[in-house]
């Protein structure tokens, strides 16, 4: 962007401080309209995916082909609804709970490696970033909750924050062996190790850094994916994970007193986090920006390689909303506490005893 | 320890085969019938919204006396050679598709057809007018009235039969 700026005319006469704000604001606004309308397309592919699974069409009316205007009509109809206040709502913790769970959700796209040039921000905390910020979350569900002066709200924001927190321990740790293997946070030099043939993706053991320990660190890493996409679930409150907010539990558990544009913030918060999780066990796991087969990189853009992945692993989200059942929250919680963190830590301490046999 | 490693497995085993299943509801078509678009045929019986074909109408009245909740309104005027139907409604309002009206006219004009959409917004659009000016009933001649045929309506002859009662199936 500051390239692309910088070959204008007026631009390049700035002071420096006004430059990069401006630079800084494009690439903001670029990012926040493409997630956004891609947050409405994810709409329109789960209401169809939904709907082919079960056996009907979906929406069908609205536009051209397939209903693919609905989210427009969809957004219009939030703008128009009627704007509701709770009585005996906190409000400013009621009103805030929506930009909450919304910042939450896109301050991680700052850090996304779609391609090679094509980061927000080289960090080289990338991965711990993603994990602080999509915490903030948490803040924004709670105050939806208590602030909407309902106590059904209350309990589904309470269930849905224990959730959560609780879940970013097997997910962080889930990660930790491909941080040990590859030594940094970098998301950028997270993918660069897994450059080359698709043996040499962490989710298939980085043959071309293992050599024939290749097998081991496949088992350890292929815990480590389950894990992660088990606990990236929960992250973002889908099936089977999704008690906070199912229709049949608790109305809608801390989304009942929002309407119109805030409601609709919050769902785009969600559906931006499903793609930030799915983006994340690309990243990590899933080879990034290659492809897996070296001809097809040089041809073939990388953001592209990256996007696909990521959609593809938000299908499988869908996909599993299907499938499972759902999962009630002291049985939530036993899987969490009792089943992945043991794992989790097991996996890391082998997979350590492997790096140092290898050393 | 065992219990675990073979709990994991069949979790992960019934979870994949979930998904097989549901993957293979995602290629099938839907069974959704698109209904304004595509519709299903009506029995041949159906009994839909009534009609009059007016131009074989006596204006015997026997429809408008055998309906059970008086929908039908049929305003004649003049005597004799002056005769003439000044209206001829069905009142959809009270209408219960009974067919009872059917049964006994003359020349099987009045039939049950195959509609049932016709919603309105306003109640008074449901008073269905089948007759714009006064019109001449219809004279039959002395033939056999012909038989009705599946759908209920006669097939228009000149010069059908009136005078028996009970409709011939």
């Amino acid at each position: 962007m500051t390239q692309l700026l910088g070959g204008m005319p007026i631009m390049a006469d700035l002071p420096g401080w006004a430059f990069t704000l401006i630079a800084m604001s494009g690439v903001g606004i670029i990012l926040l309209l493409s997630i956004a309308v891609a947050v409405m397309i994810f709409s329109w592919a789960e209401r169809k995916v939904a709907a082919y699974i079960q056996s009907r069409y979906g929406p069908m009316e609205v536009g051209p082909w397939q209903g693919t205007l609905q989210p427009i009509a969809d957004g219009v109809k939030f703008l128009l609804k009627e704007d509701i206040w709770p009585t005996g709502a906190d409000k400013p913790l009621w009103r805030l709970a929506p930009l909450l769970i919304f910042t939450g959700a896109f301050l991680s796209y700052v850090v996304i490696p779609f391609g090679p040039n094509f980061i927000g921000a080289k960090l080289d905390v990338g991965l711990f970033y993603i994990f602080a910020t999509s915490s903030i979350v948490v803040v924004g569900i709670i105050s939806a909750g208590w602030g909407s002066n309902n106590k059904w709200a209350l309990y589904g924001a309470v269930r849905g924050a224990a959730q959560v927190i609780s879940y970013e321990i097997p997910l962080s740790l889930a990660i930790m062996p491909i941080v040990l293997h590859v030594g940094s946070l970098n998301l950028g030099e997270i993918i660069t190790a897994q450059r080359g043939w698709f043996v040499n993706w962490h989710a298939f053991g980085n043959w071309g850094s293992h050599g024939f320990a290749g097998i081991l660190s496949l088992v350890s890493f292929q815990i480590s994916l389950w894990i992660y996409f088990i606990s990236s679930l929960a992250e973002v409150n889908r099936v089977p994970f999704d008690l906070p907010e199912t229709e049949s539990e608790l109305v809608s558990g801390y989304h009942t007193e929002y309407s119109g544009m805030k409601f609709a913030f919050m769902m785009l918060g969600e559906y931006a986090d499903v793609f930030v999780v799915s983006a994340i066990a690309v990243t990590v796991f899933l080879g990034g920006w290659y492809s897996g087969i070296p001809v097809i990189d040089r041809f073939v853009p990388a953001p592209l390689i990256f996007v696909s992945k990521s959609l593809f692993l938000v299908f499988v989200q869908m996909w599993l909303r299907w499938t499972l059942p759902r999962l009630r929250v002291d049985q939530l919680m036993h899987v969490c506490w009792k089943v992945l963190i043991p794992i989790t830590l097991a996996n890391l301490f082998l997979y350590g005893l492997l790096r140092t046999a290898l050393a | 320890m065992v219990k675990l490693v073979k709990d994991i497995y069949e979790t992960f085993s019934t979870i994949f085969k979930g998904m097989g299943i549901t993957r293979r509801y995602l290629g099938k078509k839907p069974v959704t019938q698109q209904f304004p678009y595509e519709r299903w045929a009506m029995p041949e019986r159906f009994r839909g919204f009534v009609h009059n074909d007016v131009p074989r109408c006596t204006a015997c009245l026997l429809c408008a006396k055998a309906c059970p909740v008086d929908c039908i309104y049929i305003d004649v005027e003049g005597k004799g050679k002056e005769r003439q139907m000044t209206r001829y409604a069905i009142d959809y309002n009270k209408c219960i598709w009974c067919s009872l009206c059917t049964e006994p006219c003359p020349t099987n004009c009045i039939t049950m057809s195959h509609d049932y959409d016709h919603s309105v917004y306003l109640r008074e659009r449901l008073v269905y007018e089948f007759v714009d000016e006064p019109v001449v009933p219809f004279k039959p001649s002395k033939e056999k009235k012909p038989e009705p045929d599946a759908t209920g309506t006669a097939t228009p002859v000149a010069g059908a039969s009136g005078g028996e009662g009970g409709a011939q199936a």
